[in-house]
């Protein structure tokens, strides 16, 4: 059997008349009237990716002006030229695809998933050619405190970010949380680059990289607590007792 | 404001339908009725702007072959009933999200997916608490065969996987192209291509079958 005669099937099959209840249909329509009034729709991706990566840009500047930008004075032209044009287009691209997430139908450039493994890939990839000292002085103490560092600026990225796609819908929210993480974690790597002097490339490698797969693992875990909580929420409401 | 979809060429009738809403919302609906497919997109900027006709009108050209979607996932016809009423709800909450600019189609599968998985949480969620698991498995199971749905293309994609019924279903219920579906279930076009090709391995084997079988016996048992 060739794929013409499968074809010619299913449309034979899809063209068959399909009714509807029309008692259904008018109660549907009937319970739409009494909310019905004009909505603004949301802005194009553009705008509101753009928006996206101005919060990213200044709360990592907000956060290294406050701690001092000793990483960005230390570093070279071109570890400079390297390493913040590659996390501007790590943020851009993860901007682009948490706004798809947020909005139904979107397309989608990368998945979510493959954004995170691309985002630690590139930056480990950048790390790894620029930083050659390989000593491991205070490792665990000062890694953990970077790490701390770049979560800490994670988080209010995060919550803003959410803010300013409030109006959004994602229809699924786990992966839309995964990515919203992984901006937030990009932010978090950016703040950490300007600030942290400490070019042990082991230190760079684990502890700076670690932010945004801890802070992307963060974002999908709230979205799948908040996923939970709002359908027992609605199972409580439609519950009969 | 909304972009090209209103100042399309084809929205002249529909202009022209809005100036009598107040006189006859009767004659507004079938001046709406007439509007070809592709301006799905306008009707739905219309309904963005607070237009009640274009909403019915929405709501009578795409409710068939939505609840038929919904048909198609092994839902009875009352779960299908709910599920369109619950996606007509949800798609009025979040009207907002889609883009003028933006295929409609893709937005609202994406919409009724979603509808579709919630549901299906539900139902686990209700059983789980009422300890009927085991009940409700058997009834999954049984659900192709003994459902109310007389539908031929109901019948014809019950063998494939969920991933692969919807596929089919919007690609030839909805006549969405490749990039629309990927859309709608946020995949890419190479992973919808896989969807088809596979169901259609399947249909095939399952075709031949029942060709095979109508020879032997002289028709379908």
């Amino acid at each position: 059997m060739r794929d013409r005669e499968i074809d010619q099937a299913l449309e034979r099959a899809a063209q068959a008349p399909h009714e509807v209840n029309p008692g259904l249909l008018e109660r549907i329509v009937g319970s739409l009237k009494s909310s019905m009034r004009p909505v603004r729709p949301l802005p194009p991706t553009w705008v509101l990716a753009g928006g996206l990566v101005l919060i990213c840009a200044a709360i990592a500047l907000t956060g290294a002006a406050r701690a001092g930008f000793y990483g960005i004075e230390k570093l070279s032209v071109l570890e400079r030229a390297l390493i913040f044009p590659t996390l501007g287009i790590l943020v851009w691209v993860a901007a682009v695809e948490f706004v798809s997430e947020m909005i139904p139908g979107s397309r989608c450039i990368v998945a979510p998933g493959a954004l995170l493994k691309i985002g630690c890939l590139a930056l480990l990839g950048v790390f790894a050619m620029l930083f050659r000292d390989y000593r491991t002085d205070h490792f665990v103490s000062a890694g953990v405190a970077c790490l701390m560092t770049g979560l800490l600026h994670a988080v209010p990225t995060g919550l803003v970010s959410w803010w300013l796609l409030r109006r959004g819908f994602a229809v699924n929210s786990v992966p839309a949380g995964l990515v919203g993480g992984t901006l937030a974690g990009l932010a978090g790597v950016t703040m950490l680059e300007l600030h942290c002097a400490n070019f042990e490339a082991l230190h760079v490698l684990l502890w700076h990289t670690a932010v945004v797969p801890v802070s992307g693992a963060a974002g999908a875990l709230v979205a799948w607590t908040l996923r939970l909580r709002s359908g027992s929420a609605a199972h409580e409401r439609n519950s009969p007792e | 404001m909304y972009g090209p979809a209103l100042n399309d060429v084809d929205m002249t009738p529909v202009d022209g339908a809005r100036e009598h809403v107040d006189n006859s919302k009767v004659c507004v609906k079938t001046l709406y009725a007439m509007v070809p497919d592709s301006n799905l997109e306008m009707l739905m900027a219309r309904y963005q702007e607070g237009d009640f006709a274009a909403a019915t009108a929405l709501i009578d050209r795409l409710s068939p072959q939505l609840h038929r979607f919904f048909l198609a996932q092994f839902a009875s016809r009352a779960d299908a009933d709910d599920l369109l009423q619950e996606t007509w709800l949800r798609i009025h909450k979040v009207r907002h999200t889609y883009r003028p600019s933006e295929p409609m189609l893709p937005w609202f599968y994406a919409i009724a997916r979603r509808v579709r998985v919630d549901h299906y949480r539900k139902a686990i969620r209700t059983t789980a608490r009422e300890h009927r698991l085991e009940e409700m498995s058997e009834v999954a199971a049984a659900l192709p065969g003994e459902s109310d749905r007389t539908d031929d293309l109901e019948a014809l994609l019950a063998p494939l996987p969920q991933s692969q019924r919807e596929v089919i279903e919007m690609m030839k219920v909805a006549g969405m192209s490749l990039e629309e579906v990927a859309r709608a279930t946020s995949s890419s076009v190479g992973s919808v291509k896989q969807k088809v090709h596979r169901a259609y391995e399947k249909l095939r084997g399952k075709m031949s079958a029942m060709g095979l079988s109508k020879g032997r016996s002289g028709g379908l048992s």
